[in-house]
């Protein structure tokens, strides 16, 4: 899924507001706390963030309303300047693009999606769907053919002359990711794109996601809140606090071993069968050899439950998409996830 | 439309009788003030209808009737049709002074601005007009607020029409005050009418007023010159303003000292127009009591006194 | 204890006044510099001077009102009255052509309801004989109007852009926005020569201050997830403003637009003193030739008007885009378009058979100016009404009215002024006082102190007895839902009619005096005490009320405890509303006679006294603002103490 060179790359990135944050960031001693920071007049929304996001890879940044990750996600995209680091889009620093240079990023390789969804009230779904194409200057009716795909896509047509604020929430967002989608963006954005809607929708609109990002393979920055919804959608989940990353690893990694107590927090409720995968629990062979079929990685233990009930093996050969074998669960160890330790 | 009809008729009508002009009026609009009060505007109309008829383009224009001459001196306006000896007298001759606008001869009319008092005042204070019968009268023309001393009504401060020195100057038991507009004069008038209080206000003819309230002149004095400047003229040998205003002043014409270039066919009827105090009356009349709009009363006006403006135009075409 | 250290100074002050010496009672006239001939000097040198050839603003002036301003109010007056000018139309457009677009863009804006006001409104103008007057009127605010929204978009946009710039011009927005419109008046002849130019551009610059407000407002309430979604849409800074930040704040660019058009159409008698043409100038000449029946129906036709384009603009406000399903063809997608164009054109063509369609004169009409004005004057002249009035002259004006007056001139310029400084303190707070002191001294140093005093005592005295009538009244409207409605609705109605029409029959009924000036500020005054009494009093959540209900209070116990306290703030904002409503006012009153600094401005009006009228004007600005600031502050802080 991943390749060598990173789409979005990210080196100490500080993200600081107040009245003077260049000055104070280079004047500032290591090892400043959040606190610290704030004790003197600065707020840091991201501090020291250091994180690569590969291609066609998802990555969900969870923290709580405060924590920075919409601050991050606007560095990422420059829609805020960052006070000091790099952050390189395909290898190319952004802090050191023109204007001309940044407008024309925007416009081939990033779409968004907001929480609010930030549909222009003024526009029917079509214009609004439209509407970076004509900023692009793209001819009315070529901009009318592609719209209407996307629109399409995101299963709105008949509805492409209404106006937002005829329609509901989770068409509303539907709009906001056609917008995003219409330039065929490679890096997508989206900043708690569900937050705003009731439970119900919300998870029809991650099935709808889902959906989409199988067909279209983007790179992705999500960010949520919502720690299920993260360990649904991620490839890899950054936990952020006080505008630093606390841990960034994939969800059975997370749930398995969370590094600091602040995301163990978070992973004690959290029902770790229906996360963790067979493969985040299998152990190198070391040349062992192992017998009998192997189970399949990319499932869940608890998918797994009934295998793990009725085979009699100790060790379980754990074999990733291709049928090779890669290594060997403990039946003891995957049982005890599955119902808690004897 | 329908001046304009009339207008044109008028013009081939002229133009028939063999008229020829000896030069060219410019086609610019001939840019006409109008003030506000009706027999100014109708006779503007007037004058402009005669204007249009001979070719000429005209507008009309509405501006304070002082700072006209300003305007007039700057050729803004072309002319201004009504010049007040008493009212506009002081700053006509200041804009004279400072050049750029001239006299253009005088009307028939005469003008007279004083006390004034509506007819039944006088059966209370039978000693009117002479302006020594006003202190006996006092006790009658006071109200709650001026205690057992008369009220008289002086047009808005910006006439400049010494009420205040003249009363002390003849020892007047009346206190002044400055109405703010010639419409609150009308209204105190008004308001007395229905029981027929005696009242004393500044008025001034010719206006419609005459034939809505019939009245009279306070008699004052009589005016010598220099009673406004030096106190030895007049009965009070210590006093400026111990006199009435001039009982005939001057009703002018002033035009643009580019006007005779410019529209030399148009200012030679300038010149030729005067009209008298019935006639103004009469203009006034069918604006303020008739009701009409002032460019109807002007067509009004000119399709009855045909005899009193045709020769003026004719005079000017051969 | 600052405050009763000032106030103790000045009653010191006032009771010492025989032993005082002479520069704390009155400033002596050598102290008194004359600003009136520094700024004729400044203004004289910005001028320039077209005869001596001496360049100056005038040359720019002089070509933007010779040149494209003269041209666009040609060709609105060409089209409209019929004005001999380019497009040189032989005839304007016949009324009923004018009256059936309006009709159908009335019923596009607001369906039936808003159909029947612009054509009751179109006809009554027409029947009345006022179309053409009408028409001379709406051609200059159809150019004022409009120039007035582009500068204010203009201006807005460059307030929110750069907060420097917004600083430097609030100050003079809030000056703008208290200086006595006469004000306006002389510079504005002086620099775009008299007549509809000078009208169109006194319009504009009265009228645009809000609309700047409103664009800085609506731009800066955009949501940032929308401005967001636009950068990264790739919109360039132009997009972004185009295609962005104005559309999305439409609403409070379009109540500026409302705004521009309310405020245009308040000046259009006030604009009639310098050359303005049509229902201005007509009621002024109607007034002079005493015809209140003509006067009162060309009010009526001003209100009209008004109420008519302010329910227009606020449905456009209000107006939200509809889609239409796929497949319905262009003549339904534009059937308003379509079907104002045929009726114009009908009505067009039908108009050249029926010259009642086309024009109605003044000897055709349907007016009943005649008989409405014997009615009046038989309703001033009946007995009941003459004693009623009487006695209220006679207690006002001896006993109240000219006592108050005399009071307030008796006391020493020094302790006035400390007094004003003390109330700014005790409501306002520290920053107010300084400017209360600031300003009241500069009104002292003016030179027009006696003539500014009288000005204030008029002011306050309208406001007192305004509040006495007015907030009882919006308490007992605030009762009933519909009882608000209908009193809000007159407040409206009141606000825009042109208030020389009830000044004649005010000097009938109480003659030249103080009582006539205070009573007719005071009808103008009670508008916005009402207004604010109500709406405070409506806001108050509904919980608080049910609480008190819950708590057994009666009616009586609800209001002086619950209701009232929570509608304070907002009432305060009426209050002070109010007051500057009778700053404004209060010159007007000047058309009746009075001694303040209206009538000395008004002199200027004649003249060429830039000078004079700018310091006259600033001071009636000064002490506005001073009285603006300290109750607002108070008004703010309450709000913010109540949680509102």
């Amino acid at each position: 899924m991943q390749t060598d060179t990173p789409v979005i790359s990210c080196r100490n990135a500080w993200k600081l507001f107040g009245p003077n944050p260049r000055q104070y960031l280079s004047q500032m001693p290591d090892g400043q706390s959040y606190n610290d920071i704030l004790a003197d007049g600065y707020i840091a929304g991201v501090k020291d963030v250091s994180l690569d996001v590969g291609k066609g890879e998802m990555l969900v940044i969870m923290g709580l309303s405060g924590s920075g990750k919409s601050t991050l996600v606007r560095c990422f995209s420059r829609l805020h300047d960052i006070t000091g680091g790099t952050i390189e889009i395909d290898g190319q620093d952004i802090m050191a693009l023109p204007e001309k240079g940044l407008i024309e990023l925007r416009r081939s390789k990033m779409g968004m999606v907001f929480q609010s969804f930030g549909l222009l009230p003024h526009r029917t779904v079509l214009e609004n769907v439209a509407f970076p194409l004509e900023m692009r200057g793209q001819d009315s009716h070529k901009r009318r053919e592609r719209a209407m795909e996307v629109i399409k896509l995101v299963g709105l047509d008949g509805r492409e002359g209404y106006f937002p604020r005829e329609l509901s929430g989770g068409q509303q967002q539907r709009v906001g990711i056609a917008r995003s989608l219409v330039i065929e963006p490679d890096i997508w954005f989206l900043d708690e794109p569900f937050s705003a809607l009731d439970p119900l929708i919300r998870r029809e609109m991650q099935d709808e996601f889902l959906r989409l990002q199988e067909m279209l393979g983007k790179t992705i920055v999500f960010i949520t809140h919502d720690f299920d919804e993260a360990l649904r959608l991620a490839d890899r989940i950054a936990i952020m606090k006080d505008g630093a990353i606390e841990q960034c690893d994939t969800p059975d990694q997370i749930v398995l071993n969370p590094k600091t107590p602040y995301v163990l927090k978070f992973t004690e409720d959290v029902e770790k069968a229906l996360v963790v995968h067979a493969s985040a629990l299998a152990k190198p062979l070391n040349g062992e050899a192992v017998e009998g079929t192997p189970i399949d990685g990319g499932m869940t233990i608890r998918q797994l439950a009934r295998t793990l009930v009725n085979d009699p093996r100790e060790n379980l050969p754990v074999a990733d998409s291709s049928g090779t074998v890669t290594g060997v669960m403990s039946r003891k160890a995957a049982l005890d996830l599955l119902m808690g330790p004897a | 439309m329908k001046i304009r009809n009339l207008a044109a008729a008028a013009a081939f009508a002229i133009s028939a009788g063999g008229a020829a002009f000896a030069a060219e009026d410019s086609s610019d609009p001939i840019v006409i003030p109008i003030h506000n009060w009706s027999s100014q505007i109708v006779m503007s109309h007037i004058v402009g209808n005669m204007f249009e008829s001979m070719g000429n383009n005209v507008e009309y224009v509405t501006t304070d009737s002082q700072a006209v001459y300003e305007s007039i001196r700057l050729g803004d306006v072309a002319l201004e049709l009504e010049v007040w000896e008493g009212a506009f007298g002081a700053s006509f001759r200041e804009a004279l002074e400072r050049g750029g606008l001239h006299d253009a001869g005088d009307h028939d009319a005469v003008t007279r601005e004083d006390w004034w008092y509506p007819m039944w005042t006088k059966d209370a204070c039978p000693g009117l007009p002479d302006w020594e019968a006003l202190n006996d009268c006092a006790h009658l023309f006071a109200t709650p607020e001026t205690g057992d001393q008369g009220l008289f009504l002086d047009g808005p401060v910006d006439w400049l029409k010494h009420g205040k020195e003249r009363a002390e100057a003849l020892d007047l038991n009346y206190v002044v005050v400055n109405a703010g507009s010639a419409a609150a004069l009308w209204a105190h008038i008004g308001a007395a009418e229905p029981d027929r209080t005696p009242v004393l206000v500044f008025n001034w003819t010719p206006n419609f007023a005459e034939a809505v309230w019939p009245g009279e002149f306070v008699e004052f004095p009589p005016w010598e010159e220099g009673c406004d400047t030096d106190p030895a003229v007049g009965p009070n040998p210590d006093a400026l303003h111990d006199c009435g205003n001039p009982a005939d002043g001057y009703l002018k014409k002033a035009a643009w000292d580019g006007m005779p270039d410019k529209w030399p066919n148009a200012y030679a009827l300038l010149k030729e127009i005067s009209f008298n105090n019935a006639q103004i009356a009469e203009m006034a009349k069918l604006v303020d009591i008739d009701d009409y709009d002032p460019e109807e009363a002007a067509e009004i006006w000119m399709e009855e006194n045909e005899d009193v403006w045709r020769p003026w135009m004719e005079a000017v075409g051969s | 204890m600052f405050l009763q250290a000032i106030l103790v100074t000045a009653l010191i002050l006032t009771a010492a006044k025989p032993i005082l010496p002479d520069f704390l009672v009155r400033l002596p006239d050598v102290w008194i510099p004359p600003f009136a001939d520094w700024l004729d000097v400044f203004f004289e040198f910005i001028r320039g001077d077209m005869d001596a050839g001496r360049w100056g603003l005038i040359y720019v002036t002089r070509w933007f009102a010779d040149g494209p301003l003269e041209f666009m109010l040609g060709v609105t007056a060409n089209i409209l009255e019929g004005r001999h000018r380019w497009p040189y139309f032989e005839n304007p457009l016949p009324w009923s052509s004018v009256a059936a677009v309006t009709v159908v863009l009335g019923y596009y804006l607001g369906g039936w309801r808003m159909a029947l006001l612009a054509g009751g409104t179109m006809i009554w103008t027409a029947l009345m004989g006022q179309w053409n007057i009408t028409m001379q009127t709406v051609s200059v605010l159809l150019v004022a109007a409009p120039l007035g929204f582009a500068i204010g978009l203009v201006v807005g946009i460059t307030a929110w852009k750069y907060r420097s710039f917004d600083n430097a011009i609030r100050p003079l927005l809030a000056v703008m926005q208290t200086l006595p419109f006469y004000t306006y008046l002389l510079p504005a002849v002086i620099f775009f020569k008299v007549g509809p130019t000078a009208g169109a551009i006194a319009t504009t610059i009265y009228a645009t201050p809000p609309m700047i407000l409103m664009t800085t407002i609506g731009l800066r309430k955009v949501s940032p997830e929308v401005v967001e979604a636009g950068k990264m849409s790739g919109a360039t800074r132009w997009q972004m403003l185009t295609k962005v930040f104005i559309p999305t704040a439409r609403t409070e660019i379009l109540v500026g637009v409302n705004q521009v058009i309310m405020l245009s159409l308040a000046m259009i008698v006030l604009t009639a003193f310098i050359g303005m043409p049509g229902l201005g100038a007509t009621l002024l000449s109607s007034m002079n030739s005493f015809r209140l029946g003509r006067s009162l129906e060309i009010g009526i036709t001003i209100v009209l008007l008004a109420i008519m384009l302010d329910q227009m603009s606020k449905a456009w406000v209000a107006k939200q885009p509809v889609h239409f399903e796929r497949g319905t063809p262009w003549y339904l997608r534009h059937k308003h378009v379509v079907v104002a164009l045929v009726l114009f054109s009908v009505f067009y063509v039908a108009a050249q058979f029926f010259d009642m369609l086309n024009d109605i004169g003044r000897r055709q009409s349907f007016s009943q100016a005649r008989e409405i004005d014997a009615l009046i004057k038989g309703f001033l002249a009946l007995d009941v009404v003459k004693s009623i009035t009487g006695t209220i002259r006679y207690v006002l004006n001896v006993w109240v009215l000219v006592p108050f007056r005399d009071a307030l001139l008796w006391i020493p310029t020094s302790a006035f002024i400390l007094f004003v400084v003390a109330f700014a303190y005790g409501v306002g707070g520290k920053r107010p006082a300084l400017y209360a002191l600031i300003f009241f001294s500069l009104v002292a140093l003016s030179g027009w102190w006696d003539r500014s005093v009288i000005t204030l005592y008029t002011v306050f005295a309208a406001v007192f007895l305004a509040s006495l009538f007015g907030i009882p009244l919006g308490i007992v409207a605030s009762r009933s839902e519909r009882w608000s409605k209908r009193i809000l609705m007159l407040c409206d109605t009141a606000q825009t009619f042109p208030s020389f029409v009830y000044l004649l029959p005010a000097i009938m009924l109480f003659g030249i005096t103080d009582t006539t000036v205070v009573l007719s500020v005071v009808i103008y005054t009670m508008v916005p005490l009402t207004r604010y009494t109500i709406e405070g009093l409506r806001n108050v959540p509904p919980e608080m009320s049910e609480a008190a209900d819950m708590s057994g209070a009666t009616r009586w116990q609800k209001l002086t405890s619950v209701q009232l306290p929570l509608a304070v703030p907002t009432m305060a904002v009426g209050f002070n509303q109010a007051i500057m409503f009778a700053f404004f006012m209060v010159i007007i009153a000047a058309f009746i006679g009075t001694q303040d600094l209206g009538q000395e401005l008004q002199r200027t009006l004649a003249g060429t006294d830039l000078g004079k009228n700018f310091v006259l004007g600033i001071c009636v600005s000064l002490m506005a603002l001073t009285f603006d600031m300290a109750i607002l502050s108070w008004a703010n802080r309450r709000k913010k103490a109540l949680g509102l």
